[in-house]
């Protein structure tokens, strides 16, 4: 079971490189807006934690709206895939969003990388609760895409924090300095 | 030396203007503290006692003669005129000021140096054997790989944030001077097939809950290096225990799977990623291996006159300190020179900027501009010709920096204790300034022979207590520093059991000391060592026969009689009757 650590309220996303207002909302299973207190209702926006959509995987891949997928610090990326396989079907999501109950739990980094180098996802993947200017550089490094930023800190300085590094040395991490052009981005 | 090419400059120097950036912000009230305390640890800023504390990466213990100045000018202007060598190959400044750190770090940057993951739960500075790169029984040099994997841990992204710090340990040699098996991750060079490689060591460590390392790859290639550790830190960094900080070591996880299961998950990870990215090419290795500048040895000193030895036969005082601190050295016409930062009198690892200054100036003079510092908290020229040294010896006695103790008991390892460390439960340095007291004897000290005395002021174990052949370890009862002892630790060694060339035998890898019994007020620790000696001394049967051989050989039961006297022998024979 996922603890939310999203708020409503927190507005500033970054998605493919630019601010946008933040709308998305988490699905808490006790939350008064799920009319059958099981599933939200069919409208845009709506994040499902990963114990929600295993239980209700048909009736939410039906859905008008696709909904977000939200993977906390201690589900396990490799239980989307069917057994035996190493390839998800992501076609129902909207994105993936991973949780940072706390910005020193760095397990999500491990899950960012477990989807894009080894599960084959190649859609967005949200990092979210507590997104620090601080902590974006990595994130974006270890593969994710779209960042909601924590709730007192600066968006537009997150934003930039994208590019507080112009070298890295590990290979196989996503090498933002190349990703922007430059010329020599990453160890020789 | 390892030259930062623009890559790795650029790197440190954007780390530089983060930190400035993140303390400006937290002086602005716009990061708070339990967001900037993560972030400032991972720069090496703790919030000490007295002050902030800064500590400050010294990588595989490496050290050019100008850097070492930068660090005398950084303790002269920032702070109170010394440093502290710590036991990982780092040197601490006690007294900063927060404000100060960014233009610290700043200065530090101008010398290819940093204080990045020096502390924090993340990987930190990678520690190896302080005779590396001129030990004559090396398998291969261990100071390439220790950059390597430098490079490959500093800002890494995906384990910033791992469930406690992680410290790796490399030996290039068949003798183990590196502590591999008390290290998150050990490393020891071998050869297969021709190939070169390394055992893979895992979950060893001191601190609360000490434990050996546990063998779980015999041989990894040396092209498959960071692949292999990179699955054992994914492993760790998705299970390590994350809900209780006191078993979120990776020895605990280990422990708790069992070796051979976190094994398999490491080997299953490792698969994986094996043939990807992280595999080290021949190119990479060349590049990284191009950007070290060795000495350029003259082999004309192999054959030039040499009275060091008739020196020697002369005078015991120099004698006594070749015997001690000068070691061979694989080039012919060469030694190594260890300078003891443990005069009694001065806390151990502590030295001044003027001792700084003046090292570096004998580093010019005789090692070509080089030096190491040792995880036993000394420093060390590498490459001094043979004939000068008896001229350094006495170049080195005015400065302080000449006293014979390499391997006995006086040269204490220490961590700064209750005096400076908000941690300590204890202090550490009067404990170890009493000890050296009593055994100012030089006569006395050698008829001991190699004793390694370790010290810390809590149970974190910064002063390696668990691994010394006597270990003295600081607690807290109701309010009061007492003491425990342990004996029976060792750091290293060969990798196995056997007996040396003296006919001893000799035990392999480290051990954990063990407690001797009830633990002591302050001002008995000198009597119990000095009875742990007289016990020594009684049992031994050769001089070759060192403290910690007797201890394997007979067990703790008469150094507790010595110590504790025959009322406790008595007491627990009777229990066993």
């Amino acid at each position: 079971m996922n603890v939310p650590t999203t708020h409503t309220e927190t507005a500033h996303l970054i998605r493919h490189g630019a601010l946008e207002f933040d709308t998305a909302r988490v699905f808490a299973t006790d939350a008064v807006d799920a009319p059958d207190r099981s599933l939200p209702p069919d409208e845009p926006d709506w994040i499902v934690p990963l114990s929600t959509w295993l239980t209700a995987r048909e009736a939410l891949s039906a859905r008008l709206h696709p909904v977000g997928l939200l993977i906390g610090p201690a589900d396990d990326p490799w239980s989307l895939a069917p057994e035996g396989e190493s390839r998800i079907d992501a076609s129902a999501w909207a994105f993936i969003a991973i949780d940072f109950p706390s910005f020193t739990d760095g397990r999500g980094f491990s899950h960012a990388q477990a989807l894009r180098q080894h599960l084959g996802y190649t859609g967005e993947l949200r990092a979210v609760g507590d997104v620090l200017i601080d902590t974006i550089y990595y994130l974006a490094r270890c593969g994710f895409d779209a960042f909601a930023v924590k709730a007192g800190h600066d968006p537009h300085k997150a934003l930039s924090a994208l590019h507080a590094f112009s070298r890295n040395y590990q290979r196989g991490y996503a090498d933002l300095a190349r990703a922007r052009g430059l010329p020599g981005g990453g160890a020789q | 030396m390892y030259i930062y090419d623009p890559v790795d400059q650029q790197v440190v120097n954007e780390r530089v203007a983060q930190f400035a950036d993140q303390t400006r912000r937290f002086l602005d009230n716009e990061l708070s503290d339990d967001d900037y305390r993560p972030l400032r640890l991972q720069n090496g800023l703790y919030i000490q006692r007295h002050a902030p504390m800064l500590r400050v990466a010294i990588p595989y213990g490496m050290l050019a003669a100008r850097q070492l100045r930068t660090l005398a000018h950084i303790a002269r202007k920032w702070d109170r005129g010394y440093g502290h060598f710590s036991t990982r190959q780092n040197i601490q400044f006690n007294w900063p000021r927060l404000e100060d750190v960014p233009e610290i770090l700043a200065e530090l940057a101008k010398v290819q140096m940093h204080a990045i993951q020096t502390s924090g739960n993340c990987i930190r500075n990678t520690t190896t054997d302080h005779f590396a790169g001129i030990a004559p029984d090396e398998v291969v040099n261990p100071l390439v790989w220790c950059e390597i994997i430098r490079q490959w841990s500093t800002l890494h992204p995906e384990f910033a944030f791992l469930p406690r710090k992680f410290k790796i340990a490399v030996s290039g040699a068949h003798h183990d001077r590196a502590a591999v098996g008390v290290h998150d991750i050990g490393l020891q060079a071998s050869e297969e097939d021709g190939v070169i490689g390394f055992k893979v060591w895992v979950g060893g460590g001191m601190g609360r809950t000490p434990i050996v390392g546990k063998l779980i790859k015999p041989f990894v290639a040396w092209h498959d290096l960071l692949a292999y550790m990179q699955a054992i830190l994914r492993v760790y960094n998705l299970h390590g225990r994350r809900d209780n900080k006191y078993k979120a070591r990776i020895k605990i996880l280990v422990k708790d799977l069992s070796p051979e299961v976190f094994g398999e998950q490491v080997e299953a990870e490792w698969l994986r990623i094996k043939d990807g990215p992280s595999r080290i090419t021949q190119a990479e290795l060349d590049r990284v291996a191009g950007q070290f500048t060795w000495p350029a040895y003259d082999a004309a000193l192999a054959d030039h006159p040499d009275d060091t030895d008739e020196r020697a036969a002369a005078e015991q005082a120099f004698a006594r300190w070749l015997d001690r601190n000068v070691q061979a050295h694989r080039q012919p016409g060469y030694a190594a020179v260890t300078l003891s930062l443990k005069a009694t009198g001065c806390p151990p690892g502590d030295v001044t900027a003027d001792q700084m200054d003046a090292a570096a100036d004998l580093a010019d003079q005789y090692s070509f501009g080089e030096l190491r510092v040792s995880h036993e908290q000394n420093l060390i020229l590498t490459d001094v010709p043979r004939h000068q040294l008896y001229t350094l010896w006495q170049t080195l006695k005015p400065l302080g920096l000449a006293t014979a103790n390499i391997g006995l008991l006086t040269n204490i390892i220490a961590c700064p204790g209750g005096d400076f460390c908000a941690l300590a439960n204890a202090v550490s340095i009067p404990v170890a300034q009493a000890i050296q007291e009593r055994f100012d004897n030089l006569d006395y000290l050698y008829e001991i022979g190699e004793l390694d005395l370790n010290i810390s002021g809590c149970i974190n174990a910064c002063g390696h207590h668990h691994v010394g052949h006597i270990g003295i370890l600081g607690v807290d009862k109701a309010g009061e520093e007492w003491y425990q002892v342990t004996i029976g630790g060792r750091q290293s060694g060969g990798a196995d059991q056997a007996y040396d060339e003296r006919g001893v035998l000799r035990a392999g890898g480290a051990a954990i000391g063990k407690i001797i019994g009830r633990s002591f007020a302050r001002a008995e620790i000198p009597d119990v060592v000095e009875k742990l000696v007289q016990t020594y001394l009684a049992e031994r049967d050769s001089e070759a026969e060192r403290f910690v051989d007797v201890v394997q050989r007979v067990g703790l039961d008469p150094f507790k009689a010595g110590v504790y006297g025959d009322d406790a022998a008595r007491a627990k024979e009777a229990v066993v009757q």
